[in-house]
C-alpha cells in the first residue's frame, strides 16, 4: 500500500477522536473510581468557582467592602429600615434635594413624627445638601413640622398641610393601603433605596457583610496559593537535593526541619509576622516558612526510596547522568505526591492564615478579611449572629473545598489503600 | 470404599474487579480421604490458594462463593451460619500459613496465641489450663516450653513455623490446609518439616492438604496429588501413577519441568506459552493454547474429570472416546 | 513553691522515676534507644530556641524603646538596655539567653506589671494544661474509636460518614468551631459560660494551690466552685478536642485498614477468632504502634489550637499571653513563652518515643 499523507479530513478526524478520548477516559474515571472521583470532581468546581470570586470579585459582590453602604447591624434578609421621603404622588417630589427652593422663597415644611430620631436623619442630611447648594441661588432649609403620630402625618401630606414627610420605610409601608395619594420616594440618606439588598445583613459600621465576604475571597486564596508555592519552590529542591546527594548536608537540613515541623505551626506563624510587622506580603512569606518543611519531607523521602532502588539501575546502565536519573525517574514519582500536598497544603495555609488575622496579627487592619470580620464580630456575638457565622462558614468552604480535593486524589493515587 | 473427610462438590469461586469477573475456581470437584496428605500443585495463579480459602469459607469480599458444596464430615459448611463456620476454624479445620513471620501477631507472645485460640473455642478452660495444654503441644513439636514466652520476631524461621503448625493442631483439628508451607524455609529445615508433618500425621490422626507449588515436596510426602490449572482440576490420581505416567498434557509438562542434576543447562525444558488471563480465558480447554496435544475440540468445549486408570483421573479430551474419536 | 514548679515536680517526679526504672529493667536495645531519644530532643530545643532568639534580634530598631513606646523617656530606655544588657555583643547575650533557658529564669516583662515573667507563666501554664488535657483525650478517644470502627467497616455508609465528619472537622477554623458552640450554647441556649475559668464570683473563693482549679476545687473541697469550673471547661475543650479527633480519626483508619491487610489477621480469623476481637485486639493494637509516634507531633496541633481557643474563650492561658505579649510588643517575655513551648514539645516527643518503645515488643527485645 502507498504511503499517502493524511489529509486534512482524516487529520481533523483524528483531532476529534483525541479529544473524544480524553473526555471518554476522564468520565470513565467515575465508574473506575466511583466515590473519590465525584469528590474530586465536586471540589474541583469548588475550587475553581472561588477562584472565579478571588479573580472578579466586583462581579459578584453588590458593594465594594469598605463601603458603609446601609445601617448598622441589620440581620440578614431584613430590609433596612431607611427613612424615606414621603409625598403626594402628583407632586413629583422624589427625593430630598427636590425641595430645594431659590434662596428667599418660602421654606417648604416637611413632617416627622414626633420622638423618632428621623428629625434628626433629615437636619443631617439637608444641611449636608445644603452646603453643596450654597452659590447656586438655591437653598434646602425646610422647616420641620412635628406630629404625634403617623396617621396624623400621612394625612397632612395628603391634604397639603406640609409639603414632604420623612418616615421610616418599614412603618409607611404598613400604613400605605391607607392613603394611596402617598407615594415613596427615595431614602435621605443618600441614593441607597429601600430595597438594597444586603442578603447577609450589615456589619458594626453599616458594610455589606456579603460583599465582604467575596472579596475575602481574594485575600484567603492569595494568601494561600502564594504562600503554598514559595514553601514548594524552596522546600522541593532542597528536598531533592538532600535525597539525592545524602551526606552532611542532608543531615544539617534535615535536623533543622524536623525541628521546623515539630513546632506547633501557628505559633511560628505568629512569631515570624510579629517580627516582620503586619503586612500581606509578610503574612505569606511566615506561612510558606510553615510549610517549607512538608515539601521538603516528602519529597526527600520519596527520592531517598526511589534512589535506593535506582543504584542498582544506575550500576547497569552506566552513563546515565543524575539529571536524567532526576528528570525521568524521580520527578513521576515525585510528582503525584506533590500535587496533592500542595491542595491540602493550600487548604492548610489559608486556616493558618485566618487564624493569623484573627488573633490581629499579620494584617493591617482595614482588610477585608475574615479572620478579622470575624475577631471584631466577636464582641457583638449576643446581638448580632450573623456577623460570625458567615465569614467563618466562608473559610470552611474555601478549606473544605480543597481538603476535598487533596483526600480524592490520595485515594486514586494511593496503591497501599486500594483494596486487594 | 475408601473413607472421605472432606467432599468438594462443584465449587465456582468468583472475584469481582474492576474490569470484571475472575473466575478462580472453576466448577472444582475434589476428595479429601481420612488420614491421606494429598498434595494441590499448580503454577501461581491457579487458584490452588483460592481454593484452600473456599473450603474454610474464609473468602471475603471481593470475592464469593458461587456455588458448590462443601460436604465435610457430614455435613455441608455451605449451609453452616457464621457462628458455626467460627467454630470449624481452628476447631475441625486449621491452616498453616506460608509466611510465619506475617502470619504471627508481632505484638503478641507465643503463648498467647495458643491460649487464645483454646480459649476462644474452648471457653470453660482456665488459663492455666489453656497454658498447660499449649506446653504440652509445643514440646510434642519440638519447642522448648520457655520459648513460649517470646515474641514471634525473637523465634527463628522454622521455629514460627512450628509455632503455626501447633496452632492449627491445638483443638484437634481434623484437616489441617497447609498454603505453601515450605516455600519461605531453607532445605534443611524443610526436610525436617516433612518429616515432622508425617509423624504428626501418624500420632494426631491428620489428614493434610498440602498447597504447593514445589513437586519436589509432594512427592516426598503426598499420598495423592490434584494439579490445578486456570481454576480448574487438570490431573488427580495416586503420588506413584500422576509422577510415573502423567496422564494431562500440563502434568507432563510441569513433571519435565523440574530440573534433573544430570540434565545439561540447554536441556532445560519450558512450557510454551504463559499462563492465561483470568479475566477472559480461553474457550473450551483452559490449557489448549499452550498444549503441544490440542485438538480441534479442545478449543470448543470443556473437558470433564473422569477415571481413566485406576486411582488417576483427568480432565483432557485425549482420554475421552469422544475426543479421541473426533480427533 | 510556685504553682509552676508544683506541676512540674508532679508530672517530672514519677516521669523521671519511670524512667530510671525503665532503663534499669530494660533491655540493652531499649537503653541505646532511650538515649538516642534523648540526645536527639536537645539539639532540637537548641535549635529552636536559638531560632527564636536571633529571630527576634532581626527587628530593625531597639526592642526596648518599640516596647514602651512614645510613653519611654530616653533614660527609662537607656536603663532598661542596660539591665537587659542589649548593649553586649552578640554572642555574650547569646549565651546569657541559654543560660536563662537551662534556669528557666526569664527575667521580667518589659511592658505592663514589669513583673517576673516565671510568674506570670505560672499563672497560666497549668490554665493551658486544664484545657490541653481533657481535650486531648477527647480527640483520641474520639479518634482512636472512630477510625478503627470506620475500618472496619470499610466502603459502607459507616465508613464514608467518618471520613466525612474527619474532613469536615480538619476545614473548621477552630475558632470558628468556638465562637458556634459559644453562640449555640452560651448565646442561644444560654447553658453554658462562654468565657473565663470560672465564675467571677465564686472564683473569689477558690484557693490556689496548683492553679489548675478543678484540681484545687477538690484539693479543697469547694464544690460550687467545682461545679463553676467544670461548667466554664466544657466548651473550650470541645472545641479544642473535637477538631483535633479529625486528624486521628484518619489516621487510626488509615493505620488499621493497613493492618487489616496483614496476614496474621487472617490467620487469626483461620483460628476462629470472632471478628470483634480480631479487629480491636489484634489489628487496633498494632495499628496504634504508628499512631502513638503521630501522637507526639500532635501535640504541635493542639497548642496551637490552644492559642486559638484560649483567644475565643477568653481563657487566661499560655496561648493568649503569647499574644497579649506580642500585641504589646514585649519581646523578652515572647521570647521566653516560645522557648517554653520549645520545650514543652521537646519533652513531648520524648516521652512519646519511649513510649514507643514500651508498647512495640520488637524494640523492646
Amino acid at each position: 500500500m502507498a504511503l499517502q499523507t493524511p489529509t486534512s479530513h482524516e487529520q481533523e478526524w483524528r483531532e476529534d477522536l483525541r479529544k473524544v478520548g480524553f473526555v471518554r477516559r476522564l468520565l470513565a474515571g467515575r465508574r473506575w473510581y466511583g466515590t473519590d472521583w465525584w469528590l474530586v470532581a465536586i471540589s474541583a468546581v469548588m475550587v475553581l468557582g472561588f477562584i472565579t470570586l478571588a479573580l472578579f470579585p466586583s462581579v459578584f459582590a453588590p458593594y465594594s467592602p469598605d463601603e458603609q453602604a446601609g445601617p448598622r447591624f441589620l440581620a440578614p434578609g431584613a430590609s433596612p429600615d431607611l427613612p424615606v421621603l414621603v409625598s403626594l404622588a402628583t407632586s413629583g417630589i422624589t427625593e430630598l434635594a427636590d425641595l430645594a427652593v431659590p434662596t428667599g422663597e418660602p421654606r417648604p415644611s416637611v413632617g416627622v413624627v414626633r420622638g423618632v430620631p428621623t428629625a434628626q436623619a433629615l437636619n443631617d442630611r439637608a444641611q449636608e445638601l445644603n452646603q453643596e447648594l450654597n452659590g447656586t441661588g438655591m437653598e434646602l432649609r425646610p422647616r420641620i413640622a412635628r406630629f404625634d403620630s403617623l396617621d396624623e402625618l400621612l394625612r397632612a401630606v395628603d391634604d397639603g398641610t406640609v409639603v414632604a414627610a420623612v418616615v421610616q420605610s418599614t412603618e409607611f409601608e404598613q400604613l400605605a393601603g391607607d392613603f394611596p395619594t402617598v407615594g415613596e420616594g427615595m431614602s435621605i440618606a443618600g441614593g441607597v433605596s429601600s430595597e438594597g439588598g444586603f442578603i447577609l445583613g450589615t456589619n458594626q459600621i453599616g458594610q455589606d457583610v456579603f460583599s465582604r465576604l467575596i472579596w475575602g475571597t481574594r485575600i484567603a486564596l492569595l494568601i494561600g496559593f502564594s504562600a503554598s508555592i514559595i514553601a514548594l519552590v524552596v522546600g522541593v529542591p532542597l528536598g531533592l537535593l538532600a535525597g539525592f546527594t545524602g551526606g552532611m548536608l542532608d543531615r544539617i537540613l534535615s535536623v533543622i526541619m524536623d525541628s521546623l515541623y515539630a513546632f506547633p505551626g501557628l505559633i511560628l506563624a505568629i512569631s515570624i509576622t510579629a517580627v516582620l510587622g503586619p503586612s500581606v506580603l509578610n503574612v505569606i512569606v511566615a506561612i510558606a516558612v510553615l510549610y517549607i518543611p512538608t515539601y521538603y519531607r516528602i519529597v526527600r523521602g520519596q527520592t531517598l526510596s526511589v534512589k535506593e532502588e535506582l543504584y542498582i539501575e544506575a550500576a547497569r546502565s552506566i552513563g546515565a547522568r543524575s539529571s536524567e536519573i532526576l528528570r525521568k525517574y524521580i520527578y513521576p514519582n515525585v510528582i503525584p505526591s506533590v500535587a496533592i500536598i500542595f491542595s491540602v497544603n493550600v487548604a492548610d495555609a489559608i486556616l493558618t492564615g485566618a487564624g493569623l488575622s484573627f488573633l490581629g496579627l499579620g494584617l493591617p487592619p482595614d482588610t477585608a478579611d475574615w479572620g478579622i470580620d470575624l475577631a471584631r464580630g466577636q464582641g457583638f456575638i449576643q446581638n448580632a449572629w450573623w456577623l460570625i457565622t458567615f465569614p467563618g462558614f466562608a473559610i470552611m468552604l474555601v478549606v473544605l473545598a480543597f481538603t476535598m480535593m487533596g483526600e480524592g486524589l490520595m485515594e486514586i493515587f494511593n496503591p497501599k489503600l486500594r483494596q486487594r | 470404599m475408601e473413607d472421605i473427610l472432606y467432599s468438594v462438590r462443584d465449587l465456582n469461586v468468583r472475584y469481582a474487579t474492576r474490569s470484571g469477573d475472575v473466575h478462580a475456581v472453576d466448577d472444582v470437584s475434589l476428595d479429601i480421604r481420612r488420614g491421606e496428605i494429598l498434595g494441590l500443585v499448580g503454577e501461581s495463579g491457579c487458584g490452588k490458594s483460592t481454593f484452600g480459602k473456599a473450603i474454610m469459607r474464609m473468602i471475603r469480599t471481593p470475592g464469593r462463593i458461587d456455588s458448590g458444596e462443601l460436604w465435610f464430615d457430614g455435613a455441608d459448611l455451605m449451609t453452616y451460619s457464621g457462628r458455626q463456620m467460627q467454630s470449624v476454624r481452628g476447631g475441625e479445620i486449621g491452616m498453616v500459613f506460608q509466611d510465619p513471620m506475617t502470619s504471627l501477631n508481632p505484638v503478641q507472645r507465643v503463648s498467647e496465641h495458643l491460649t487464645e485460640t483454646i480459649r476462644t473455642h474452648e471457653p470453660k478452660v482456665s488459663e492455666l489450663a489453656a497454658t498447660a495444654r499449649a506446653e504440652e503441644l509445643v514440646e510434642k513439636l519440638g519447642i522448648r516450653r520457655e520459648r513460649l514466652d517470646d515474641y514471634p520476631h525473637q523465634l527463628s524461621g522454622g521455629m514460627r513455623q512450628r509455632v503455626m503448625i501447633s496452632l492449627a493442631l491445638a483443638l484437634r483439628a481434623k484437616l489441617v490446609i497447609a498454603d505453601e508451607p515450605t516455600t519461605s524455609l531453607d532445605v534443611i529445615v524443610e526436610a525436617k518439616f516433612l518429616d515432622l508433618l508425617r509423624e504428626l500425621r501418624d500420632e494426631f490422626d491428620l489428614t493434610i492438604l498440602m498447597i504447593t507449588h514445589n513437586i519436589g515436596v509432594v512427592a516426598e510426602v503426598a499420598d495423592r496429588v490434584a494439579v490445578m490449572y486456570a481454576g480448574r482440576m487438570a490431573e488427580i490420581g495416586d503420588v506413584y501413577g500422576v509422577f510415573a505416567e502423567p496422564k494431562h498434557p500440563y502434568t507432563v509438562g510441569l513433571l519435565n519441568s523440574v530440573p534433573n542434576i544430570d540434565l545439561d543447562a540447554h536441556d532445560l525444558y519450558k512450557m510454551e506459552g504463559a499462563p492465561p488471563n483470568l479475566l477472559s480465558p480461553p474457550s473450551g480447554c483452559p490449557f489448549h493454547p499452550r498444549c503441544p496435544k490440542a485438538m480441534d475440540i479442545c478449543a470448543v468445549e470443556i473437558p470433564v474429570l473422569h477415571e481413566v486408570v485406576p486411582g488417576q483421573a483427568t480432565a483432557c479430551w485425549l482420554y475421552d472416546e469422544v475426543g479421541v474419536a473426533g480427533g | 513553691m510556685s504553682p509552676l514548679s508544683l506541676i512540674f515536680l508532679i508530672i517530672g517526679g514519677p516521669a523521671a522515676l519511670g524512667l530510671v526504672y525503665i532503663f534499669v529493667r530494660g533491655s540493652a536495645g531499649l537503653r541505646r534507644y532511650i538515649v538516642t531519644r534523648i540526645a536527639l530532643t536537645l539539639p532540637m530545643v537548641f535549635i529552636l530556641a536559638s531560632l527564636v532568639f536571633f529571630v527576634l534580634r532581626v527587628i530593625p530598631g531597639d526592642p526596648v524603646s518599640s516596647a514602651l513606646g512614645p510613653k519611654g523617656s530616653p533614660e527609662t530606655v537607656a536603663r532598661l538596655s542596660e539591665q537587659l544588657g542589649l548593649g553586649d555583643p552578640l554572642l555574650v547575650q547569646y549565651g546569657r539567653f541559654l543560660g536563662s533557658v537551662v534556669t528557666l529564669d526569664f527575667g521580667n516583662s518589659l511592658t505592663g506589671a514589669h513583673r517576673p515573667i516565671v510568674d506570670e507563666m505560672s499563672e497560666r501554664f497549668p490554665a493551658t494544661l486544664e484545657l490541653v488535657i481533657p481535650a486531648a483525650i477527647l480527640s483520641l478517644a474520639i479518634g482512636i474509636f472512630g477510625g478503627a470502627f470506620a475500618a472496619s467497616r470499610r466502603r459502607r455508609t459507616a465508613d464514608y460518614s467518618l471520613r466525612l465528619y474527619s474532613v469536615i472537622i480538619y476545614s473548621l477554623p477552630i475558632f470558628w468551631l468556638g465562637l458556634m458552640l459559644q453562640l449555640l450554647f452560651g448565646v442561644k441556649l444560654g447553658w453554658l459560660p462562654i468565657a473565663g475559668r470560672v465564675d467571677a464570683v465564686i472564683g473569689t473563693t477558690l484557693h490556689h494551690i496548683t492553679n489548675i482549679y478543678s484540681i484545687d476545687a477538690i484539693l479543697t473541697g469547694n464544690w460550687p466552685a467545682l461545679r463553676s469550673v467544670l461548667a466554664h471547661l466544657v466548651l473550650p475543650t470541645l472545641t479544642l478536642g473535637l477538631i483535633l479527633s479529625g486528624v486521628f480519626v484518619r489516621l487510626t483508619r488509615i493505620n488499621v485498614i493497613e493492618t487489616l491487610q496483614q496476614d496474621y489477621v487472617e490467620a487469626a480469623r483461620a483460628r476462629g477468632i470472632r471478628e470483634r476481637v480480631v479487629i480491636y485486639n489484634h489489628a487496633l493494637k498494632n495499628a496504634m504502634i504508628p499512631v502513638i509516634t503521630l501522637i507526639g507531633l500532635q501535640v504541635a496541633i493542639l497548642l496551637a489550637g490552644a492559642v486559638l481557643t484560649e483567644t475565643v474563650f477568653s481563657w487566661p492561658g499560655m496561648g493568649r499571653y503569647l499574644v497579649e505579649r506580642i500585641s504589646s510588643r514585649d519581646y523578652t517575655a515572647v521570647q521566653s513563652v516560645i522557648t517554653m513551648f520549645a520545650l514543652f514539645v521537646a519533652l513531648i516527643s520524648l516521652a512519646v518515643d519511649i513510649l514507643y518503645s514500651l508498647v512495640d515488643p520488637r524494640v523492646r527485645y
